[in-house]
């Protein structure tokens, strides 16, 4: 039982944490969320970093690196606020990618490690609400030869992607895990239209509307739905961590606001209604790091204990965010509440994590449906 | 990073376990699991029986007789009698005087102290708080003042908790009234059945006789009882409040606790209400992540590589845990809990009594929980600590 990072990892984090800093500072990413949420340099700079392959396999040219060095990476990404797609593409659709068939998947794997392709999942739909198993667009055909009609939300970065792996329904009612495939689908084809918007956080996302769709299978029947339940899940220990480095730096932002900002002839930050409030921020922090350890840690388990401790963990983050970054624009007062200030695009990109793979309270349902009688970090 | 214990932990935890199921009481264990008072004999019984062990001194190390475990192995000692139903350890010798003793007491004071602490033969209680001194107990006006080889101490303490049963008594008392409260504090052991003290129970709304006054009228403490220097009491109370840093969350017991609301939920029906069993849910992720907070502070204590100033969040979310896990068992059960019934919680439980859970102790246990926030430090008191970190200043 450890909690220390390796050497590499402390390597790895401050390589990520320097581009934040120097490269991916506030100005910049306004310049960039102006522009739509995504910009190609931005996403260069970070291939370069050597991280779009830190979850690829050896096999294809990438680091086949774990889940704490994925955590690691994700803290730093989230203290910089990025709103290029990392997790979507180099943690959520790369562990797709592996779970599926070779021959589809191993190019897409070499590119998304070299930087040169965005894939990401689209399977949020206007009535699935976090269920994973919850899909209306159809798919029918066979072997290699498929068509997907169907509009999926909200998916990350859907304007600049090179392709998208689309959940649909093979068979079975509308809620039907087992009828669930996964496809791999390229725009600029007939019947794919992508609607690009930006997203509440200042990140690029769209609908993709399929129509009679080409599309070919990425996993075999059979294996669909647990690959997609495992890759949710990483993308939740991807956010987790993302949100612990988000708030890590939006309570080092309010603090140095508290301690500077004078009301009545002295610092807000000597007020113990503020004070008292501080402190319970430090607590929901030390909370969500503490899960967010957790959730990461507990990715390799069997399904069953893995999905009860991510779901726990997402609870937790859940509060904590909504905590954390509801206090924290509080404290600051009216600037708290404007666009040139820092503090609430924070605040945005905590709100959004909380209502990405399933937000507390239906994750609670998760925690809720899957109790046994023992409970804890060993349990 | 892993969540993993090591082989050698996991075998020191077997071996802890199998000590524990083949000594600990039953008849003790199912007062505990059950809420059920213990009496001095049985939080006696179960001190001498760690105490022949080695144990009762768990974390002291082995100059001092004790098992010299690492913070790892201290954790899942306490994990392994928590969950097995061991009363928790009185902590006031072997925790709190103990190390205090071993610190800044002179050799023949560790000689004459430790080893009765360390048997559990001898009772020790804490003079800390008075009845004007409470989170600011640097206020604390109880007096000893030197006359030639002993001091004269003349005040009253609050709050002492067992203090009934108190056979020493280790006290904060003002030796001098220059400069700041904190610099004339001195720290004072004194036996209990000296002429002039006076224990008086003071009754909680619960009805328990849990604590109690203190008083000391002319009561005469050899100067050789005097722990380090004069006026130097408070650097010794603040080591003594650091050291015990991640015990004071009580996780251990707040696993078990949390296994038994999940109990009697099921035996009174609420465990398929799922309004009732979210709560149960919050409380349980509240739980995992108290555990994993503890755990890294373990794993930075373990490899020394990092510092986690976490202690005070640490006593604030255990207390609320404590509080919270003892409401839900009481609203489980809901009005059978009403009834006042001491003649049963007195019997105990009993094994023709009907299949729910055992519900009369459960709204006293929901009322005498409400010391956890305000003892060891109010947890208002504790934020400003934690503010004071945070901010800086």
């Amino acid at each position: 039982m450890d909690f220390d990072f390796t050497d590499d990892q402390e390597m790895l984090r401050d390589s990520v944490r320097r581009w934040v800093e120097r490269g991916y500072d506030f100005e910049r990413r306004r310049g960039i969320v102006k522009a739509g949420g995504f910009s190609r340099d931005a996403w260069k700079e970070i291939a370069d970093l050597g991280i779009c392959g830190l979850q690829v396999p050896e096999a294809q040219g990438g680091l086949g690196l774990g889940a704490v060095d994925a955590m690691v990476v994700m803290e730093e990404l989230g203290r910089g606020i990025v709103v290029e797609p990392y997790a979507a593409v180099a943690l959520v659709a790369t562990s797709l990618l592996e779970a599926g068939h070779e021959a589809a998947a191993a190019p897409r794997l070499q590119h998304i490690g070299e930087g040169k392709e965005i894939v990401v999942l689209a399977h949020e739909e206007r009535h699935s609400r976090y269920r994973l198993a919850h899909v209306e667009t159809k798919a029918h055909g066979s072997g290699h030869a498929w068509r997907l009609s169907g509009r999926k939300i909200a998916v990350p970065a859907g304007g600049v992607a090179n392709a998208f792996i689309v959940t649909a329904r093979v068979r079975g009612a509308v809620d039907d895990a087992d009828g669930v495939g996964i496809f791999l689908v390229s725009p600029g084809q007939p019947g794919v239209e992508v609607e690009a918007y930006p997203m509440q956080d200042g990140s690029s996302g769209a609908d993709l509307v399929l129509n009679e769709a080409a599309a070919i299978e990425l996993v075999a029947p059979g294996a669909t739905f647990a690959a997609l339940e495992r890759a949710v899940d990483i993308g939740i220990a991807a956010l987790c961590a993302e949100a612990v480095g988000a708030m890590d730096k939006l309570v080092a932002i309010t603090v140095e606001y508290m301690n500077t900002r004078k009301q009545f002839g002295v610092a807000i930050a000597t007020f113990q209604a503020l004070r008292h409030r501080v402190a319970d921020v430090k607590m929901q922090l030390e909370l969500a790091r503490s899960m967010s350890y957790f959730a990461t840690l507990k990715l390799g388990e069997e399904p069953a204990a893995r999905r009860r401790a991510l779901a726990q963990a997402k609870v937790q983050l859940g509060n904590s965010m909504r905590f954390v970054g509801q206090q924290c624009i509080q404290m600051h007062g009216g600037i708290g509440v404007t666009d040139e200030y820092a503090a609430g695009h924070y605040f945005k990109r905590l709100t959004v994590i909380e209502m990405t793979f399933g937000d507390t309270l239906f994750q609670l349902g998760e925690v809720s449906r899957r109790m046994q009688t023992t409970a804890g970090v060993f349990a | 990073m892993d969540l993993a214990f090591t082989p050698e932990e996991l075998a020191f935890r077997e071996q802890t376990r199998a000590w524990v199921r083949d000594n600990l009481p039953k008849d003790i264990s199912d007062k505990v699991r059950n809420s059920i008072h213990l009496t001095r004999d049985d939080m006696q019984r179960w001190a001498k029986i760690l105490g022949q062990k080695g144990w009762l001194g768990w974390g002291w190390p082995k100059e001092f007789g004790g098992p010299g475990w690492n913070a790892i192995q201290k954790h899942l000692f306490e994990e392994e009698t928590a969950l097995a139903g061991a009363p928790r350890i009185v902590p006031f010798g072997p925790v709190m005087v103990a190390p205090v003793i071993m610190a800044f007491g002179t050799p023949e004071q560790q000689k004459r102290f430790l080893p009765g602490i360390a048997s559990g033969e001898v009772w020790w209680s804490q003079g800390y708080s008075e009845p004007g001194s409470g989170s600011d107990l640097a206020s604390l006006k109880t007096r000893a003042e030197r006359r030639g080889d002993k001091y004269l101490v003349n005040g009253q303490k609050a709050w002492t908790t067992l203090g009934q049963f108190g056979d020493w008594i280790f006290c904060l008392v003002r030796t001098s009234n220059e400069g700041k409260p904190q610099t004339g504090i001195s720290f004072l052991l004194i036996d209990m059945k000296s002429p002039g003290i006076t224990v008086r129970p003071i009754i909680t709304m619960d009805g328990a006789h849990e604590v109690n006054e203190v008083f000391f009228d002319n009561v005469e403490v050899p100067a050789d009882q005097l722990i380090g220097e004069e006026n130097k009491g408070w650097n010794y109370a603040k080591f003594l409040l650091a050291h015990e840093r991640t015990n004071i969350a009580d996780v251990n017991r707040a696993k078990r606790e949390l296994e038994r609301v999940k109990r009697i939920a099921k035996a009174e029906g609420v465990w398929d209400d799922q309004r009732f069993r979210d709560q149960i849910a919050l409380l349980e992720v509240d739980v995992v992540a108290l555990e994993m907070m503890v755990l890294r502070v373990l794993s930075a204590e373990k490899s020394g590589k990092q510092s986690l100033d976490v202690a005070g969040l640490l006593k604030i979310r255990g207390s609320e845990i404590q509080q919270r896990y003892s409401e839900l068992m009481m609203l489980a059960a809901g009005p059978a809990t009403v009834p006042l019934r001491a003649d049963l919680v007195a019997a105990g439980w009993q094994p023709d009594q009907d299949a729910g859970a055992f519900v009369a102790p459960l709204a006293g246990t929901y009322f005498n929980m409400r010391k956890t926030t305000i003892y060891g430090g109010s947890n208002e008191v504790q934020r400003n600590i934690v503010a004071q970190t945070v901010l800086g200043s």
